[in-house]
């Protein structure tokens, strides 16, 4: 834990209207580390990440980006200074192609950035299935190549960190390994990944450090394998009771 | 294989007409057809490609846009007529006030949604209306403004009909030129993907308020260039020719032509605009017949909007989009 952390996150709180949801989370992500969010539903996992990729402004605390103080700032202000949301359900254009959603993807860099061009092959390198359906409609692929291209779509506008909102949910465990390989290898390349996720014993195999969120609140931290490890973590979220894995 | 001839097929479609528009005037002496009444079609259109902008591609309606036809015809004017200014940097003080005009409405208004964005644009143009009429030492009050010269520019002078009507046509091809490059290009994907899921658009760093301000101000200086133009070719001005009433037909040849579409406005333009001058097109059609479809004419849009809402919600455009891409955007709406 460093101050110079890429993504530095004090004492937050968000809600809706008079509705407190997240109230007081700190959590920091540095260079190449993935981190991972568990908690029930309801916790305020999804609202954390609204708030931290500018969907919903923060009623109190403070987010640094590489720095910088960007507490409240809107989303294109923090995709163009690194920061890139894969939401919750994918939220992809569904009647546009699967090029076209990429596109979209980079809509905040100069369409003559030659980088882009770069981050599109890197993207279909990742996930060759883009490739193969670039010029079908994103509404046509399959759960699994819609998650693919969700990320896709987020890795467009080259963040330095990335936040993931459930990315398995609904996704056969083949397709599951496939996604968590390719975030395995954006992280070995410098990416900072903050994820939520459901799967948590999956999750924490992946990550550097886990953060459980219990009712707003940062109930328990640590190192993925002193989560793993803790005996309230495996009989609450890691299902236990199906054996000790 | 049958996209690419279907592209082909419509470009060829695009040209072909293009030539006809602009040969009309050498097989036609007709006065009321060239000066007039095709004029009239090439001005809507060139509201219309804005307005389809707005309302089918940045989701917003505007009730307004007759007010700010009536700014660019009333700036053009008095600049012109009054102040003596040349006509070409009265059409662009035209533009460039109606413009602003839209940027200023937009700002404060963009922030309303569905009805109270209908009724600020409403708002809007009646207050304008009023203006047009109370402001006599600009506007000429209920008399108007009169004697505005045909547009010319450094010597060359479009002051016989066809001249006029090819510097009319002229521009709104550039003007549907320049609509078709926004709808294809970065803004027109923003815009798709922010009816797509806004969310999603959001993620992606679309500044979708941005977006539609920007939108509707270029929709607001497209309306304008028309006003001015209009005030070119009529040589007259007038406060009710820049009603609410104009305002709603406008917005109903975009509903009839639909949302998401530019040639199904288009389109829906060129008929709607065609309705009560059915005279100049039809030979030895009575004056009866003439005065009853202009006397219906309201009627006859109303029911049309009511049809296409009821049998067609996506208007003209959609049944003009192939098979093939209308399954694709089918299985994306049940997705």
């Amino acid at each position: 834990m460093s101050s110079d952390a890429l993504l530095l996150v004090s004492g937050l709180h968000v809600g809706y209207g008079h509705v407190p949801v997240v109230r007081g989370v700190s959590l920091e992500v540095g260079t190449g580390e993935m981190v991972t969010l568990i908690g029930a539903n309801g916790a305020g996992k999804s609202t954390l990440l609204k708030a931290l990729a500018g969907l919903v402004r923060p009623s109190a605390g403070s987010v640094t980006l590489d720095g910088e103080d960007v507490t409240g700032a809107p989303p294109e202000r923090l995709v163009r200074k690194g920061l890139a949301l894969v939401p919750e359900g994918r939220m992809l254009f569904g009647p546009m192609t699967v090029a076209e959603n990429l596109a979209v993807g980079a809509h905040t860099r100069r369409p003559r950035d030659p980088g882009v061009a770069e981050d599109r092959d890197r993207v279909c390198e990742l996930f060759p299935v883009l490739a193969e359906r670039a010029d079908q409609s994103a509404a046509t692929l399959s759960g699994g190549e819609q998650q693919m291209l969700a990320i896709g779509r987020a890795l467009m506008s080259r963040p330095r960190i990335l936040l993931l909102d459930e990315p398995s949910l609904g996704l056969a465990p083949r397709v599951i390994g496939a996604i968590f390989s390719a975030l395995d290898r954006l992280r070995a390349d410098g990416l900072g990944i903050l994820l939520v996720e459901q799967d948590a014993k999956l999750a924490l195999k992946h990550s550097d450090r886990g953060h459980v969120l219990r009712a707003g609140r940062i109930a328990l931290g640590g190192s993925a394998e002193e989560l793993i490890a803790n005996d309230d973590v495996r009989l609450i979220y890691l299902g236990a009771w199906h054996g000790t894995e | 294989m049958i996209a690419t001839l279907l592209t082909r097929v419509r470009y060829g479609a695009v040209i072909a007409i293009g030539v006809v528009v602009a040969v009309l005037p050498l097989l036609t002496g007709d006065r009321y057809l060239i000066g007039k009444v095709l004029v009239f079609v090439a001005l809507n259109l060139i509201i219309v490609s804005g307005l389809a902008l707005v309302f089918g591609f940045a989701g917003q309606i505007s009730l307004g846009h007759a007010a700010f036809c009536g700014l660019g015809a009333y700036t053009t004017g008095f600049l012109v007529t009054t102040l003596d200014w040349p006509p070409l940097l009265g059409v662009v003080a035209a533009v460039l006030i109606s413009g602003l005009g839209g940027l200023a409405l937009a700002l404060p208004s963009l922030r309303l949604k569905g009805h109270y964005l209908a009724m600020a644009t409403l708002g809007f143009n009646e207050i304008m209306s009023v203006l047009f009429v109370e402001m006599d030492a600009v506007t000429g009050g209920n008399n108007g403004l009169s004697g505005i010269p045909y547009f010319s520019v450094a010597g060359a002078r479009f002051d016989t009909p066809a001249l006029n009507y090819w510097l009319v046509w002229g521009v709104a091809a550039v003007v549907l030129a320049l609509a078709y490059n926004i709808v294809r290009g970065r803004p027109g994907r923003a815009m798709r993907a922010l009816h797509g899921s806004e969310i999603g658009a959001l993620a992606s760093g679309v500044d979708t308020t941005r977006l539609k301000v920007q939108v509707f101000g270029l929709s607001a200086a497209f309306a304008g260039l028309a006003g001015a133009l209009y005030a070119h070719s009529v040589g007259f001005v007038s406060p009710t020719t820049f009603s609410l009433e104009t305002s709603v037909i406008l917005v109903a040849m975009v509903v009839i032509g639909g949302s998401g579409s530019l040639a199904g406005p288009v389109m829906a333009a060129v008929v709607l605009t065609l309705v009560p001058y059915a005279d100049a097109l039809v030979p030895g059609l009575s004056a009866d017949t003439v005065a009853l479809m202009q006397d219906w004419e309201a009627d006859v849009y109303g029911i049309l909007m009511i049809g296409v809402i009821i049998l067609a919600p996506g208007g003209l455009g959609r049944l003009l989009v192939s098979r093939r891409d209308r399954r694709v955007a089918e299985a994306g709406e049940a997705a």
